[in-house]
């Protein structure tokens, strides 16, 4: 299907996320798999229908915190090793003073990694994405709820996907182009 | 106090859909409202920036000589707006970070300039550590760098922990508000008109389409850091308080204090954000958005820390007299009746006698009398440092060593300043950034539709 | 002549433009005038070399001599006077070893008595003095005055070129004008020729004198001491106070400042501190009218008004039974006093004494030479000599001067080394009287109020740098060698009168040498050599045997106050009688009992302040007679309720930048006929002063700062041994430690000075000190307990503690405050940030702190004080006391050299060497013999705050309390 080649895939745009719900649900049951959906706040449903479940930003979090609190004590060890001072007769090695640093870069790299991790992850910055073309999609940061249906999906056909999501009463269909 | 009654009555009137809701916050810095007021406000700001950069200059030219110190009470003015500047911060993040995780979505309407606000008191309070040191120009020591001396920081000293705690708070800070403002700087750049607000949004919102599977990561990575900025909150100002509770002097010398000092920062936090809450409402006509109930909310808010913060008071006067310590005891005395008990009945009065006002329902939501109690703790707060850092050092332990402060005009003036700094890039944020999470907000009026629609 | 005297004139008009400038400003005054015609020709006149240079390069080469100028002044410049430039040797001497000090036994003048003192001198620049321990009556000891006079040398204020008629002249103008002089007074025999000078004790200037008065016998000599009293009137006392079972003092300070403190207080220590109450330990009766050093360690002391001392003594007296039956009445109390002395005086007869001051009437302190003449004291703790003050039969007094200059018989004034345009009593209006002389020649320090005065004032030399020799208070003869070559262009007093003599361009040396021919010989011989090396002349000193001459049992005439006030002077504990007022260290020097800097005060009693209603600071005007001054007032606990104290030494008009015109001039109402007593009236005058005040509250407020032990109770109770959860911190062999002993600190602020001039600490003026920004590393604490009319007081020097577990390291953030092996709390500053953490956290409060840069604008003489192995401490930085770091280190690389271990007692800390009690004993700890060793195992031994876990290195030994009999 030559025409497909010019395509990015075709968006639909809901009045509400329940719409959106209920049109992703019937999508997945058309036996579309390349979905995606836009929407102007998380719509937690959504990831059920679309079996999204990725918890690596999460991990990143714990791993950030373990480096977080291994990189201070390490730091305040070390330099207490390197030049060991007497300091008002306290302990060389005053772990208990230690804590408040180890704790403070835990935290730091804790929230660190995730944040970064998050935007790698969603690719982002991205400045250019197709979907951008679509004129109407202005709306999905503002009151319209989109579904996606890819053009590489082995089931996409311009004619009649389009068709298919005029019939979920999408209140705008639009071809999206490459 | 229950929030769960709020949460279950609308905080927002139901009467606006979605689309408006983008539009009315996008467009304030798109097509600003009220530009003379914003305006007049930044001129004030600049006047007390101006303030602040004269008064930085002299002291480093001459020397910490400038302000009123002196051998006993060598901290004063610096550390106590130091501590006063980073409590107010905290409730930014507590009211942004425990409340989402608490899901009060009444927040949704404050946590954005609430975060905003944090940031520029972190920056204020980052400033005086530097401004107080003798020899300024050698901050730097205070970081591990492989130095030619072989010498590294000392990692016992509450000022080093500072350092580390501070710079933490506030890169946290700056993620969990960039983080949070990303969606909505796309929704801004969607209805950008003009070329260079397309452009600036369109960088700035780095691409945001809000993808599901975006929206996913997004809402882990926001409730992590947000899980993680409430113990930070905690430990931040609980490690300032070692500074004091760690030295042995009367008066510092307390268990109490971690709490005390956390609890403290929260009260003042918290009416800061009212003042600024109200403010920001009128200045944008957003009385939709930050309704009264929400008003009513941090009414109640403010109460229940301020009582809390009341205990602190208690249990210092309780601690001094069970312990029996004559110093505690020549230390709690000096406060009551001592050359500066102004500052502690001052604090006494401005924080709890004016706060019992907002028992009276009316008086939470009635935007003025609720704007006078909040700046009447702000004030309290300020006074309640003061006296923690005065009354304690003036008189300590050796009678012949107690002397007097008195703040000079450097003092003064540096203070000013710091609102001043605190002042303008607050005011350039809100002129160019939403004021409110749009989609938060959005988030929480579809929530009541639905609520509504089952009702009906 | 006239080629000489035309640049002085042109340079009239330049010192005009540069008047009152000094320092940096002067320098800066400097480059304005660079192109002044008169500057230029005076330029080109003194330095050829100048002429060579361009236009352009005149401030260039300014720049270059700026320093010389701002020192020698503008005329006074002359290779001679570059002593502080730091000149680089061309030729290395063999002997001298650069930084490394050489020390010289030379002597100060204080009252015309020779305070033997060593000299150590860096690279031939003198920076400290201490007490010559070899001399006879000599520890290393020494006073505040004594550790103060290095300053003086370096006072930039000192005048440093011959002025007539206050325009600069050279030394060869002055003597072309005593020749003619000479001439005239030859025709009149020395007629109207009147010579007014400070008490000497010296052999040299004896015999110039009396070779003076050989040639001009009608010549007349006046001699004008103001703060010297008539202690012991036609005899020399002679107290050894460590031969005292009891000593009762009648308004006599005899551990107070003056030329005996020093001596006085070591014997007097030698019966304190570890002596106990009942067995040993001297007990000390005071009857004072304004509070003294003396009074505030008695065990017994009674305020009594100065109007009424003399009851006291009659009534004592008549106890003792030398005199008859007393008619006095005595309250109460003081009967119970005079009883309780009297008997104590006579249970230790032999081994007691009296001793009555020197501010009351003769005819009064007569009555203590019979008292310890009958209890068989003479001889045993007092002992009598001739007088070896000079102080000829002809020697007349001020007031006699002043009418005859009003008389008009004056000629010729020739004023040396003394100021009486200043510290003449007020009545006698001396300065227009001097306006009546047509010559007045003036030798002087500075070019003070009398100096302003006169036709020709001539500029002396300091002592550290003449050749002088005097008495000290033994009798024995003290050399004064120079431990520097002048740098200004001045002559010492030997010069001066060997001018007056005629000689023509005299030597230093040759006055002084001359006098001891006979006695040492060839002043390159051996014995002069050795005399030199020694610092005095051994077997000099008088014979103290000559019995008290009858003296006369007259009846004592007490004067009725009629509701007047006592009035009494006593001069300034730091600035004696003003000569020293323009020096930095003592000016900011807390006063013993008030802690006052910068000012003088008006002592009044509690009493007295409630009934006119004054607040400390209040001006009060006094009025003696028809004449007043206004001064503010200090309510002084222990002031006898009707007496007020005035304090000599301040209200100078001419005192140079430091003394500046601060404080009252108590002169101006000091009566002629009686030195130290008057009869006059107070009043609340308009407004109130702001004093700087080191220590604001002096009520010890019921805290254990300072303790106390009883025969009863001879050890305090041990503290229980502390836990601690931090680790020990195992040491070297070595562990640094002081001990005070509080039974022996008399207040003296010897310790204080010491550690200023020691460790180049900073002065930063009154305004700083009112603001609590002082910077003396140990302070002397001051308390009081007790009733507030007659309380107990207390002194507690407070060095840095060097605690084991200090508070103030744990807070540094950048480890600029940590500990040494050798448990020495030690100060970084090259690492200091200036956070003030540690400060905050010590609970002593010890640290000081550059507020401002302190030192950067010194004068480049006052820079020449410092000392080279001590940093002079930036702006923003903290500071505090080192043990004397800079000792501990030197006696380590001697030891280090000589393979050995430091000795017992090698490093002295400068407070304790100073120290004329020995209350502060330093040393090491781990070492068993050491004094500090052995005063830790004393029964009174404690630690301040030690309730606080910080393990302080610097101890204390509680004081006693004598409960006499009773107990």
């Amino acid at each position: 299907m030559p025409d497909n080649s010019a395509l990015y895939g075709i968006i639909g745009a809901f009045k509400s996320p329940e719409e959106l719900v209920a049109a992703t649900r019937l999508a997945k049951q058309e036996g579309y798999c390349h979905l995606d959906a836009f929407t102007p706040f998380p719509v937690e449903e959504l990831n059920g229908i679309l079996e999204l479940n990725d918890n690596r930003v999460f991990w990143l979090g714990l791993t950030g915190g373990f480096f977080g609190a291994g990189v201070a004590l390490a730091m305040q060890v070390y330099v207490n090793f390197d030049y060991p001072l007497n300091v008002g007769g306290r302990a060389q090695y005053a772990w208990s003073a230690f804590a408040v640093v180890a704790f403070e870069l835990t935290v730091l790299f804790a929230a660190l990694f995730p944040a970064l991790g998050m935007l790698a992850l969603n690719g982002l910055p991205k400045l250019y994405h197709p979907v951008f073309n679509a004129p109407s999609f202005g709306r999905a940061s503002s009151d319209r709820f989109f579904l996606c249906i890819g053009a590489h999906d082995p089931s996409f056909d311009s004619a009649k996907t389009a068709e298919f999501m005029r019939n979920l009463k999408a209140d705008a269909v639009e071809l999206v182009p490459e | 106090m229950s929030f769960a009654s709020d949460a279950a009555r609308p905080v927002l009137p139901p009467d606006q859909d979605l689309g408006d809701v983008t539009d009315q916050i996008a467009r304030i810095p798109l097509h600003f409202p009220t530009r003379s007021r914003w305006l007049i406000a930044l001129c004030l700001g600049f006047a007390l920036f101006t303030l602040f950069l004269v008064s930085a200059t002299v002291l480093f030219v001459r020397g910490v000589g400038v302000w009123g110190l002196n051998i006993p009470v060598n901290w004063a003015f610096a550390i106590h707006n130091y501590v006063w500047w980073l409590g107010i911060g905290h409730a930014g993040t507590l009211i942004s970070a425990l409340l989402l995780l608490m899901g009060r979505d009444w927040r949704n309407s404050l946590n954005r300039f609430a975060e905003t606000m944090t940031l520029f008191a972190v920056v204020c309070a980052g400033l005086y550590p530097v401004l107080h040191l003798g020899r300024p120009w050698f901050l730097y020591w205070m970081f591990p760098y492989p130095s030619t001396m072989g010498v590294w920081p000392q990692f016992r000293s509450p000022l080093e922990w500072d350092i580390w705690a501070v710079l933490t708070y506030l890169t946290v800070s700056v993620i969990f508000w960039y983080i949070g403002l990303i969606p909505d700087l796309g929704a801004a750049r969607d209805r950008a008109r003009k070329r260079g607000w397309q452009v600036f949004f369109g960088v700035t919102s780095l691409g945001w389409r809000g993808s599901a599977i975006h929206w996913m990561r997004w809402r882990q990575c926001y409730r992590l850091i947000a899980a993680l900025a409430v113990p930070l909150v905690v430990s931040v100002h609980s490690e300032v308080s070692l500074l004091f509770a760690s030295s042995q002097i009367p008066g510092w010398h307390s268990t109490i204090f971690p709490p005390y000092f956390v609890l403290g920062a929260a009260f003042s936090g918290f009416a800061m954000v009212a003042i600024i809450a109200i403010a920001i409402r009128a200045l944008f006509n957003l009385q939709n958005l930050v309704t009264d109930d929400h008003l009513d909310v941090l009414g109640k808010v403010l109460l229940a820390t301020g009582f809390m913060t009341a205990y602190g008071y208690v249990f210092e006067i309780f601690d001094a007299l069970y312990s029996s310590n004559v110093h505690d005891l020549q230390t709690l005395q000096d406060r009551f009746s001592g050359t500066y008990a102004w500052s502690y009945w001052g604090a006494v009065f401005f924080n709890f006698i004016v706060l019992q006002g907002l028992w009276w329902r009316s008086v939470r939501r009635t935007p003025w009398t609720f704007f006078t109690i909040a700046t009447s703790v702000v004030i309290g707060m300020w006074l309640e440092r003061y006296m923690i850092l005065v009354t304690s050092l003036y008189r300590d332990f050796l009678v012949s060593s107690w002397g007097l402060y008195t703040a000079s005009f450097w003092d003064w003036a540096t203070y000013f300043g710091t609102i001043g700094v605190f002042l303008v890039p607050f005011l350039l944020i809100i002129r160019v950034f939403p004021v409110i999470s749009i989609f938060e907000t959005k988030e929480v009026l579809h929530e009541e539709h639905k609520e509504g629609s089952h009702a009906g | 002549m006239k080629t000489a005297r035309t640049p002085s004139l042109q340079l009239e008009k330049i010192r005009q433009k540069l008047h009152g400038t000094r320092g940096r400003t002067f320098w800066a005054g400097l480059e304005e005038v660079a192109d002044e015609p008169d500057f230029r020709e005076w330029l080109t006149a003194e330095f050829p070399a100048a002429a060579e240079v361009p236009q352009n390069g005149r401030r260039e080469f300014l720049r270059l001599m700026a320093a010389s100028f701002a020192l020698a002044g503008l005329a006074g410049c002359s290779e001679r006077s570059r002593a502080d430039l730091a000149a680089p040797f061309v030729e290395q001497p063999e002997y001298l070893v650069p930084g490394v000090p050489r020390y010289y036994a030379t002597a100060t003048m204080f009252g015309g008595y020779a305070q033997p003192a060593i000299a150590t001198s860096y690279d031939g620049r003198p920076t400290k003095l201490d007490g010559n321990a070899q001399h006879p009556i000599g520890s290393s000891a020494s006073d505040v005055f004594t550790q103060a006079a290095i300053l003086g040398l370096y006072d930039p204020d000192r005048s440093n070129i011959p002025l007539r008629d206050g325009v600069p002249a050279t030394w060869a103008d002055f003597q072309q004008a005593i020749a003619s002089f000479r001439d005239h007074w030859k025709s009149q025999g020395g007629k109207g020729v009147h010579v007014l000078m400070g008490h000497t004790t010296s052999a040299t200037l004896i015999r110039q004198w009396t070779q003076f008065l050989a040639e001009f016998p009608q010549a007349a000599l006046y001699l004008f001491e103001p703060a010297s009293d008539a202690r012991g009137g036609p005899m020399h006392l002679h107290h050894d106070l460590s031969q005292c079972d009891v000593l009762v003092g009648i308004e006599d300070d005899v551990l107070g400042p003056g030329p005996q403190q020093v001596s006085n207080a070591s014997a007097w220590s030698s019966r304190r501190g570890e002596e106990r109450p009942g067995a040993e330990r001297m007990r000390m009766y005071m009857a004072e009218s304004t509070p003294s050093l003396t009074g505030s360690v008695a065990d017994r002391r009674i305020p009594v008004d100065a109007s009424r001392l003399p009851d006291i003594a009659a009534a004592l007296a008549s106890a003792i039974g030398v005199t008859g039956p007393g008619t006095v009445q005595l309250s109460a109390k003081e009967q119970a006093w005079v009883v309780a002395a009297a008997r104590d005086l006579q249970q230790h007869a032999g081994r007691s004494l009296l001793t009555i001051g020197g501010q009351l009437p003769l005819e009064i302190q007569e009555l203590a030479p019979l008292v310890n003449q009958k209890l068989g004291n003479a001889g045993a703790t007092v002992r009598y000599s001739e007088p070896f003050i000079f102080m000829p039969q002809h020697a007349s007094t001020i007031a006699t001067l002043v009418g005859a200059m009003k008389a008009g018989e004056v000629d010729t004034l020739i004023v040396i080394d003394s100021n009486p345009a200043y510290s003449a009593p007020g009545e006698l209006a001396f300065a227009d009287a001097m306006g009546r002389v047509n010559k007045r020649i003036h030798f002087g320090y500075h070019a003070d109020e009398t100096g302003r005065l006169a036709n020709w004032h001539l500029p002396l030399a300091h002592m550290l740098e003449s050749w002088s020799d005097g008495r000290a208070v033994d009798g024995t003869v003290t050399l004064v060698q120079p431990v520097i070559e002048p740098f200004y262009n001045v002559i010492s007093v030997h010069q001066a009168l060997d001018m007056l003599l005629g000689v023509v361009d005299p030597d230093a040396a040759t006055a002084v040498r001359l006098t001891w021919k006979d006695r040492l010989g060839d002043p390159l011989g051996p014995r002069w050599l050795d005399a030199l090396d020694a610092g005095f002349i051994s077997g000099t000193a008088v014979e103290m045997d000559t019995p008290f001459p009858a003296a006369n049992t007259g009846t004592i005439v007490t004067q009725s106050l009629n509701n007047q006030l006592d009035i009494v002077f006593r001069p300034d504990p730091s600035v004696w009688d003003g000569r020293f007022g323009n020096i930095g260290w003592l000016q900011e020097l807390p006063k013993p009992l008030t802690k006052i800097t910068w000012d003088n005060v008006v002592l009044v009693s509690p009493a007295l302040a409630e009934r006119v209603v004054l607040a400390n600071g209040d001006n009060v005007e006094i009025a003696v007679g028809n004449r007043t001054v206004i001064g503010p007032v200090w309510i002084m606990p222990g002031q006898a309720s009707n007496t007020v104290t005035l304090f000599l030494g301040y209200g100078r008009k001419n005192g140079g930048h430091i003394a500046g015109d601060i404080g009252y001039n108590a002169y101006a109402v000091r009566p002629a006929s009686n030195a130290w007593h008057a009869v006059g009236t107070l009043r609340r005058a308009k407004g109130e002063h702001r004093l700087a005040s080191t220590q604001l509250h002096h009520r010890m407020d019921g805290f254990d700062l300072v303790r106390e032990v009883t025969a009863a109770r001879p050890a305090l109770a041990k503290p229980p041994a502390q836990p601690s959860f931090y680790p020990e911190w195992g040491g070297t062999d070595v562990a640094w430690a002081m001990v005070i002993d509080l039974d022996l600190c008399i207040g003296c602020n010897a310790c204080v000075t010491a550690c200023t001039a020691e460790n180049n600490v900073a002065i930063v003026g009154r305004e700083q000190v009112a603001m609590g920004r002082e910077m003396q590393w140990i302070r002397v604490d001051r308390y009081y307990t007790g009733d507030v009319e007659d309380p107990q007081s207390y002194f507690q020097p407070v060095p840095c503690m060097h605690c084991e577990k200090a508070p103030c390291e744990m807070g540094c953030p950048v480890n600029a405050t940590v500990h040494s092996d050798e448990g020495v709390n030690q100060q970084v500053y090259n690492r200091c940030i200036g956070t003030r953490t540690c400060s905050s956290y010590c609970p002593y409060k010890v640290r000081r702190f550059n507020w401002y840069d302190y030192t950067g604008g010194d004068d480049p003489s006052t820079i020449a004080a410092h000392n080279p192995d001590v940093t002079v401490r930036a702006r923003g930085v903290m500071e505090k006391c080192t043990y004397c770091i800079q000792r501990i280190q030197g006696a380590h690389a001697t030891a280090d050299k000589e393979n050995r271990a430091i000795k017992n007692g090698e490093v002295v800390t400068a407070c304790q060497q100073a120290c004329p009690t020995k209350a502060i004993v330093f040393g090491n700890l781990n070492n068993a013999d050491s004094e500090v060793a052995k005063r830790r195992q004393s029964g009174r031994h404690y630690a301040l705050l030690e309730e606080l876990g910080t393990r302080p290195r610097t101890t204390y030994l509680a004081q006693w309390k004598d409960e006499g009999e009773e107990s």
